[in-house]
Protein backbone atom coordinates (compact mmCIF):
# COMPACT_ATOMS: atom_id res chain seq x y z
CA UNK A 1 0.00 0.00 0.00
CA UNK A 2 2.87 2.38 0.85
CA UNK A 3 4.54 1.47 -2.42
CA UNK A 4 1.38 2.36 -4.34
CA UNK A 5 1.13 5.70 -2.50
CA UNK A 6 4.75 6.59 -3.28
CA UNK A 7 4.24 5.57 -6.91
CA UNK A 8 1.10 7.66 -7.40
CA UNK A 9 2.37 10.79 -5.65
CA UNK A 10 5.82 10.52 -7.22
CA UNK A 11 4.24 10.38 -10.66
CA UNK A 12 1.87 13.21 -9.73
CA UNK A 13 4.87 15.36 -8.74
CA UNK A 14 6.58 14.68 -12.06
CA UNK A 15 3.44 15.43 -14.09
CA UNK A 16 2.81 18.65 -12.11
CA UNK A 17 6.39 19.80 -12.68
CA UNK A 18 6.17 19.05 -16.40
CA UNK A 19 2.87 20.94 -16.65
CA UNK A 20 4.33 23.87 -14.71
CA UNK A 21 7.23 24.17 -17.12
CA UNK A 22 5.10 23.88 -20.24
CA UNK A 23 2.02 25.85 -19.27
CA UNK A 24 3.08 28.09 -16.38
CA UNK A 25 1.75 28.29 -12.81
CA UNK A 26 -1.90 28.79 -13.90
CA UNK A 27 -2.10 25.11 -14.86
CA UNK A 28 -2.23 24.02 -11.21
CA UNK A 29 -5.54 25.77 -10.56
CA UNK A 30 -6.97 24.39 -13.83
CA UNK A 31 -5.90 20.85 -13.00
CA UNK A 32 -7.27 21.12 -9.47
CA UNK A 33 -10.60 22.36 -10.86
CA UNK A 34 -10.84 19.43 -13.27
CA UNK A 35 -9.90 17.00 -10.51
CA UNK A 36 -12.47 18.46 -8.12
CA UNK A 37 -15.21 18.14 -10.75
CA UNK A 38 -14.25 14.47 -11.20
CA UNK A 39 -14.12 13.80 -7.46
CA UNK A 40 -17.50 15.31 -6.64
CA UNK A 41 -19.63 12.47 -8.02
CA UNK A 42 -17.25 9.95 -6.40
CA UNK A 43 -17.57 11.46 -2.91
CA UNK A 44 -20.90 9.76 -2.20
CA UNK A 45 -20.60 6.82 -4.56
CA UNK A 46 -17.29 5.46 -3.33
CA UNK A 47 -18.36 4.96 0.31
CA UNK A 48 -21.61 3.34 -0.88
CA UNK A 49 -19.76 1.09 -3.33
CA UNK A 50 -17.27 0.00 -0.64
CA UNK A 51 -20.13 -0.72 1.73
CA UNK A 52 -21.82 -2.81 -0.96
CA UNK A 53 -18.60 -4.72 -1.67
CA UNK A 54 -18.06 -5.30 2.06
CA UNK A 55 -21.55 -6.75 2.56
CA UNK A 56 -21.34 -8.85 -0.59
CA UNK A 57 -18.03 -10.41 0.44
CA UNK A 58 -19.72 -11.67 3.61
CA UNK A 59 -22.92 -12.73 1.87
CA UNK A 60 -21.59 -14.71 -1.09
CA UNK A 61 -20.25 -18.09 0.01
CA UNK A 62 -16.58 -18.55 -1.03
CA UNK A 63 -17.25 -22.06 -2.38
CA UNK A 64 -19.65 -20.55 -4.90
CA UNK A 65 -17.01 -18.13 -6.20
CA UNK A 66 -14.30 -20.78 -6.43
CA UNK A 67 -16.69 -23.14 -8.20
CA UNK A 68 -17.81 -20.58 -10.79
CA UNK A 69 -14.76 -18.37 -11.44
CA UNK A 70 -11.92 -20.21 -9.66
CA UNK A 71 -8.74 -21.20 -11.49
CA UNK A 72 -10.04 -24.77 -11.85
CA UNK A 73 -13.20 -23.60 -13.62
CA UNK A 74 -11.25 -23.12 -16.88
CA UNK A 75 -13.12 -21.96 -19.97
CA UNK A 76 -16.49 -22.24 -18.24
CA UNK A 77 -15.15 -19.90 -15.54
CA UNK A 78 -13.84 -17.49 -18.16
CA UNK A 79 -17.28 -17.38 -19.83
CA UNK A 80 -19.01 -16.87 -16.45
CA UNK A 81 -16.57 -14.08 -15.52
CA UNK A 82 -17.08 -12.38 -18.89
CA UNK A 83 -20.83 -12.41 -18.28
CA UNK A 84 -20.40 -10.92 -14.78
CA UNK A 85 -18.13 -8.20 -16.20
CA UNK A 86 -20.70 -7.27 -18.82
CA UNK A 87 -23.42 -6.87 -16.20
CA UNK A 88 -21.27 -4.96 -13.68
CA UNK A 89 -23.43 -1.99 -12.69
CA UNK A 90 -20.82 0.73 -12.36
CA UNK A 91 -17.43 2.28 -12.90
CA UNK A 92 -14.04 1.37 -11.45
CA UNK A 93 -15.06 2.17 -7.89
CA UNK A 94 -17.49 -0.72 -7.97
CA UNK A 95 -15.65 -3.15 -10.21
CA UNK A 96 -12.21 -3.13 -8.59
CA UNK A 97 -13.51 -3.73 -5.04
CA UNK A 98 -15.63 -6.61 -6.40
CA UNK A 99 -12.53 -8.13 -8.05
CA UNK A 100 -10.61 -7.76 -4.76
CA UNK A 101 -13.39 -9.62 -2.96
CA UNK A 102 -13.36 -12.36 -5.63
CA UNK A 103 -9.57 -12.68 -5.39
CA UNK A 104 -9.77 -13.02 -1.60
CA UNK A 105 -12.05 -15.97 -2.25
CA UNK A 106 -9.62 -17.65 -4.63
CA UNK A 107 -10.95 -16.54 -7.99
CA UNK A 108 -8.60 -17.44 -10.87
CA UNK A 109 -6.36 -14.76 -12.44
CA UNK A 110 -7.35 -15.71 -16.02
CA UNK A 111 -11.02 -15.50 -15.03
CA UNK A 112 -10.47 -12.05 -13.49
CA UNK A 113 -8.71 -10.91 -16.69
CA UNK A 114 -11.84 -11.97 -18.60
CA UNK A 115 -14.08 -10.13 -16.10
CA UNK A 116 -12.14 -6.87 -16.26
CA UNK A 117 -11.82 -6.99 -20.06
CA UNK A 118 -15.52 -7.63 -20.42
CA UNK A 119 -16.35 -4.79 -18.06
CA UNK A 120 -13.91 -2.48 -19.89
CA UNK A 121 -15.07 -3.08 -23.48
CA UNK A 122 -18.74 -4.02 -23.06
CA UNK A 123 -19.73 -2.09 -19.89
CA UNK A 124 -23.44 -1.42 -20.11
CA UNK A 125 -23.46 1.61 -17.84
CA UNK A 126 -20.92 3.45 -19.97
CA UNK A 127 -22.78 2.66 -23.18
CA UNK A 128 -25.99 4.04 -21.68
CA UNK A 129 -24.47 7.11 -20.07
CA UNK A 130 -21.91 8.24 -22.65
CA UNK A 131 -21.55 6.26 -25.83
CA UNK A 132 -25.17 6.03 -27.00
CA UNK A 133 -26.02 9.69 -26.26
CA UNK A 134 -22.87 11.01 -27.90
CA UNK A 135 -22.31 8.64 -30.84
CA UNK A 136 -25.70 6.98 -31.31
CA UNK A 137 -26.88 3.37 -31.11
CA UNK A 138 -25.69 2.54 -34.59
CA UNK A 139 -22.09 3.19 -33.57
CA UNK A 140 -22.62 1.18 -30.36
CA UNK A 141 -23.79 -1.81 -32.41
CA UNK A 142 -20.94 -1.50 -34.93
CA UNK A 143 -18.39 -1.43 -32.10
CA UNK A 144 -19.95 -4.23 -30.05
CA UNK A 145 -19.86 -6.82 -32.85
CA UNK A 146 -16.05 -7.05 -33.05
CA UNK A 147 -15.73 -6.50 -29.27
CA UNK A 148 -17.92 -9.37 -28.05
CA UNK A 149 -15.28 -12.14 -28.28
CA UNK A 150 -12.45 -10.05 -26.78
CA UNK A 151 -13.01 -10.92 -23.07
CA UNK A 152 -12.89 -14.65 -23.80
CA UNK A 153 -9.78 -14.22 -25.99
CA UNK A 154 -8.07 -12.25 -23.19
CA UNK A 155 -9.03 -14.88 -20.61
CA UNK A 156 -7.74 -17.77 -22.73
CA UNK A 157 -4.48 -15.92 -23.50
CA UNK A 158 -4.00 -15.22 -19.78
CA UNK A 159 -4.63 -18.89 -19.05
CA UNK A 160 -2.00 -19.86 -21.64
CA UNK A 161 0.53 -17.45 -20.10
CA UNK A 162 -0.14 -18.79 -16.60
CA UNK A 163 0.13 -22.40 -17.79
CA UNK A 164 3.41 -21.65 -19.59
CA UNK A 165 4.83 -20.01 -16.46
CA UNK A 166 3.86 -22.94 -14.26
CA UNK A 167 4.89 -25.60 -16.73
CA UNK B 1 -33.07 8.14 -17.72
CA UNK B 2 -35.08 8.51 -20.88
CA UNK B 3 -34.72 12.27 -20.96
CA UNK B 4 -30.98 12.05 -20.46
CA UNK B 5 -30.58 9.77 -23.47
CA UNK B 6 -32.86 11.64 -25.84
CA UNK B 7 -31.44 15.04 -24.89
CA UNK B 8 -28.00 13.67 -25.50
CA UNK B 9 -28.96 12.87 -29.06
CA UNK B 10 -30.51 16.16 -29.99
CA UNK B 11 -27.96 18.57 -28.55
CA UNK B 12 -24.27 18.14 -28.85
CA UNK B 13 -22.91 20.38 -26.11
CA UNK B 14 -25.52 20.13 -23.36
CA UNK B 15 -26.73 16.63 -24.18
CA UNK B 16 -23.98 14.47 -22.75
CA UNK B 17 -23.66 16.80 -19.78
CA UNK B 18 -27.37 16.35 -19.14
CA UNK B 19 -26.96 12.60 -19.47
CA UNK B 20 -24.13 12.80 -16.99
CA UNK B 21 -26.25 14.71 -14.52
CA UNK B 22 -29.01 12.15 -14.89
CA UNK B 23 -26.51 9.38 -14.39
CA UNK B 24 -25.18 11.12 -11.29
CA UNK B 25 -28.53 11.10 -9.50
CA UNK B 26 -29.49 7.63 -10.69
CA UNK B 27 -26.09 6.29 -9.82
CA UNK B 28 -26.23 7.48 -6.23
CA UNK B 29 -29.74 6.11 -5.80
CA UNK B 30 -28.83 2.73 -7.30
CA UNK B 31 -25.73 2.40 -5.11
CA UNK B 32 -27.65 3.47 -2.01
CA UNK B 33 -30.42 0.93 -2.67
CA UNK B 34 -27.97 -1.87 -3.45
CA UNK B 35 -25.88 -1.15 -0.36
CA UNK B 36 -28.99 -0.93 1.81
CA UNK B 37 -30.37 -4.19 0.39
CA UNK B 38 -27.08 -6.00 0.86
CA UNK B 39 -26.80 -4.61 4.40
CA UNK B 40 -30.29 -5.81 5.32
CA UNK B 41 -29.60 -9.22 3.78
CA UNK B 42 -26.32 -9.45 5.71
CA UNK B 43 -28.06 -8.50 8.95
CA UNK B 44 -30.84 -11.04 8.39
CA UNK B 45 -28.64 -13.93 7.24
CA UNK B 46 -25.39 -13.42 9.16
CA UNK B 47 -26.45 -11.48 12.26
CA UNK B 48 -25.37 -8.11 13.67
CA UNK B 49 -21.81 -9.13 14.63
CA UNK B 50 -20.77 -10.15 11.13
CA UNK B 51 -22.58 -7.14 9.66
CA UNK B 52 -20.41 -4.89 11.84
CA UNK B 53 -17.30 -6.73 10.61
CA UNK B 54 -18.43 -6.20 7.01
CA UNK B 55 -18.89 -2.47 7.66
CA UNK B 56 -15.45 -2.25 9.29
CA UNK B 57 -13.98 -4.02 6.23
CA UNK B 58 -15.60 -1.45 3.96
CA UNK B 59 -14.26 1.43 6.05
CA UNK B 60 -10.76 -0.04 5.94
CA UNK B 61 -10.90 -0.44 2.17
CA UNK B 62 -12.21 3.12 1.79
CA UNK B 63 -9.49 4.63 3.99
CA UNK B 64 -6.78 2.84 2.05
CA UNK B 65 -8.17 3.77 -1.37
CA UNK B 66 -9.11 7.45 -0.91
CA UNK B 67 -5.55 8.89 -0.91
CA UNK B 68 -4.74 6.90 -4.06
CA UNK B 69 -7.87 8.04 -5.86
CA UNK B 70 -7.24 11.70 -4.98
CA UNK B 71 -3.66 11.46 -6.28
CA UNK B 72 -4.81 9.71 -9.43
CA UNK B 73 -7.61 12.15 -10.19
CA UNK B 74 -5.23 15.10 -9.73
CA UNK B 75 -2.86 13.46 -12.19
CA UNK B 76 -5.68 13.01 -14.69
CA UNK B 77 -6.53 16.69 -14.20
CA UNK B 78 -3.01 17.75 -15.22
CA UNK B 79 -2.92 15.31 -18.14
CA UNK B 80 -6.18 16.71 -19.50
CA UNK B 81 -4.75 20.23 -19.59
CA UNK B 82 -1.55 19.00 -21.24
CA UNK B 83 -3.24 17.02 -24.01
CA UNK B 84 -3.63 18.68 -27.37
CA UNK B 85 -6.82 17.29 -28.88
CA UNK B 86 -6.29 18.82 -32.33
CA UNK B 87 -2.80 17.41 -32.60
CA UNK B 88 -4.08 13.95 -31.65
CA UNK B 89 -6.80 13.97 -34.29
CA UNK B 90 -4.43 15.24 -36.98
CA UNK B 91 -2.05 12.45 -36.06
CA UNK B 92 -4.74 9.80 -36.45
CA UNK B 93 -6.40 11.38 -39.46
CA UNK B 94 -3.50 10.79 -41.84
CA UNK B 95 -2.71 7.29 -40.66
CA UNK B 96 -3.70 4.05 -42.35
CA UNK B 97 -3.34 0.25 -42.10
CA UNK B 98 -0.96 -1.26 -39.56
CA UNK B 99 0.59 2.09 -38.75
CA UNK B 100 -2.88 3.54 -38.22
CA UNK B 101 -3.85 0.68 -35.92
CA UNK B 102 -0.66 1.19 -33.91
CA UNK B 103 -1.15 4.94 -33.61
CA UNK B 104 -4.81 4.45 -32.62
CA UNK B 105 -3.78 1.89 -29.99
CA UNK B 106 -1.10 4.16 -28.50
CA UNK B 107 -3.45 7.15 -28.55
CA UNK B 108 -6.17 5.14 -26.79
CA UNK B 109 -3.78 3.93 -24.12
CA UNK B 110 -2.56 7.45 -23.41
CA UNK B 111 -5.85 9.40 -23.53
CA UNK B 112 -6.42 10.81 -20.06
CA UNK B 113 -9.71 11.72 -18.49
CA UNK B 114 -12.99 9.92 -18.13
CA UNK B 115 -15.21 8.31 -20.76
CA UNK B 116 -16.62 11.65 -21.81
CA UNK B 117 -13.28 12.90 -23.18
CA UNK B 118 -12.65 9.72 -25.20
CA UNK B 119 -16.10 9.48 -26.75
CA UNK B 120 -15.99 13.18 -27.62
CA UNK B 121 -12.64 12.60 -29.30
CA UNK B 122 -14.14 9.74 -31.33
CA UNK B 123 -16.75 12.14 -32.67
CA UNK B 124 -14.06 14.67 -33.57
CA UNK B 125 -11.98 11.96 -35.30
CA UNK B 126 -14.99 10.69 -37.24
CA UNK B 127 -15.68 14.20 -38.50
CA UNK B 128 -12.03 14.53 -39.44
CA UNK B 129 -12.45 11.52 -41.73
CA UNK B 130 -11.02 8.71 -39.59
CA UNK B 131 -12.57 5.37 -40.58
CA UNK B 132 -14.62 3.06 -38.35
CA UNK B 133 -11.86 0.41 -37.86
CA UNK B 134 -9.53 2.99 -36.33
CA UNK B 135 -12.31 4.43 -34.15
CA UNK B 136 -13.05 0.94 -32.82
CA UNK B 137 -9.33 0.29 -32.30
CA UNK B 138 -8.94 3.57 -30.43
CA UNK B 139 -11.91 2.94 -28.11
CA UNK B 140 -10.91 -0.68 -27.46
CA UNK B 141 -7.39 0.41 -26.60
CA UNK B 142 -8.66 3.16 -24.33
CA UNK B 143 -10.90 0.57 -22.60
CA UNK B 144 -8.40 -2.23 -22.04
CA UNK B 145 -5.02 -0.45 -22.02
CA UNK B 146 -6.01 3.02 -20.71
CA UNK B 147 -3.06 4.17 -18.61
CA UNK B 148 -5.17 6.40 -16.37
CA UNK B 149 -7.29 3.52 -15.09
CA UNK B 150 -4.27 1.25 -14.70
CA UNK B 151 -2.37 3.82 -12.64
CA UNK B 152 -5.26 5.05 -10.52
CA UNK B 153 -7.04 1.77 -9.84
CA UNK B 154 -5.46 -1.41 -11.06
CA UNK B 155 -1.84 -1.26 -9.83
CA UNK B 156 -2.73 0.03 -6.33
CA UNK B 157 -5.66 -2.35 -5.84
CA UNK B 158 -4.72 -5.53 -7.71
CA UNK B 159 -0.92 -5.37 -7.74
CA UNK B 160 1.82 -5.35 -10.39
CA UNK B 161 1.76 -9.06 -11.21
CA UNK B 162 -1.89 -9.22 -12.15
CA UNK B 163 -1.79 -5.87 -13.95
CA UNK B 164 1.21 -6.96 -16.04
CA UNK B 165 -0.52 -10.22 -17.00
CA UNK B 166 -3.70 -8.43 -18.01
CA UNK B 167 -1.89 -5.74 -20.02
CA UNK B 168 0.21 -8.34 -21.81
CA UNK B 169 -2.77 -10.35 -23.03
CA UNK B 170 -4.72 -7.14 -23.82
CA UNK B 171 -2.10 -5.75 -26.23
CA UNK B 172 -3.45 -7.61 -29.30
CA UNK B 173 -7.12 -6.81 -28.55
CA UNK B 174 -7.34 -3.31 -30.11
CA UNK B 175 -5.68 -4.64 -33.29
CA UNK B 176 -8.05 -7.63 -33.39
CA UNK B 177 -11.11 -5.39 -32.98
CA UNK B 178 -9.91 -3.02 -35.72
CA UNK B 179 -9.06 -5.82 -38.16
CA UNK B 180 -12.41 -7.56 -37.57
CA UNK B 181 -14.19 -4.25 -38.17
CA UNK B 182 -12.27 -3.77 -41.44
CA UNK B 183 -13.14 -7.33 -42.50
CA UNK B 184 -16.82 -6.72 -41.72
CA UNK B 185 -16.70 -3.57 -43.82
CA UNK B 186 -15.29 -5.49 -46.77
CA UNK B 187 -17.98 -8.15 -46.45
CA UNK B 188 -21.02 -5.97 -45.72
CA UNK B 189 -21.50 -2.69 -47.55
CA UNK B 190 -23.84 -1.46 -44.79
CA UNK B 191 -21.25 -1.79 -42.03
CA UNK B 192 -20.64 1.96 -41.96
CA UNK B 193 -20.87 4.62 -39.31
CA UNK B 194 -22.75 7.74 -40.29
CA UNK B 195 -24.08 10.24 -37.82
CA UNK B 196 -27.80 10.95 -37.77
CA UNK B 197 -28.55 13.40 -40.56
CA UNK B 198 -25.50 12.38 -42.55
CA UNK B 199 -27.17 9.42 -44.21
Amino acid sequence: MLGALLFIYGLLGAVALHAHMRRGPAVHAEAAGTALAQLKPLALRMPLAMLLAGFLSHLVPPEMIVGSVGAEAGLRGILAAALVGMLMPGGPMVTFPVVIVLFRNDAGAAQMVALLTSWAVLAGHRVLAFEAPLLGWRFVALRLVPSLPLPVIAGLLAQAVLDARLG
Amino acid sequence: METGVSEGRSGEGGGPAAARRGRFDRGILVYALLALGAGIACLALKGPAETMVAMADSLGLLVSIVPLVIGGVLMAGYAQHLMNREKTSRWLGGASSLRGLTVATVAGALTPGGPFASFALVLVLHRAGVGLPLLVTYLTSWSVLGAARVIVWEIPLLGWDFTALRLLVSLPLPFAAGLVTAAMQRKFAGYRFAEAGER
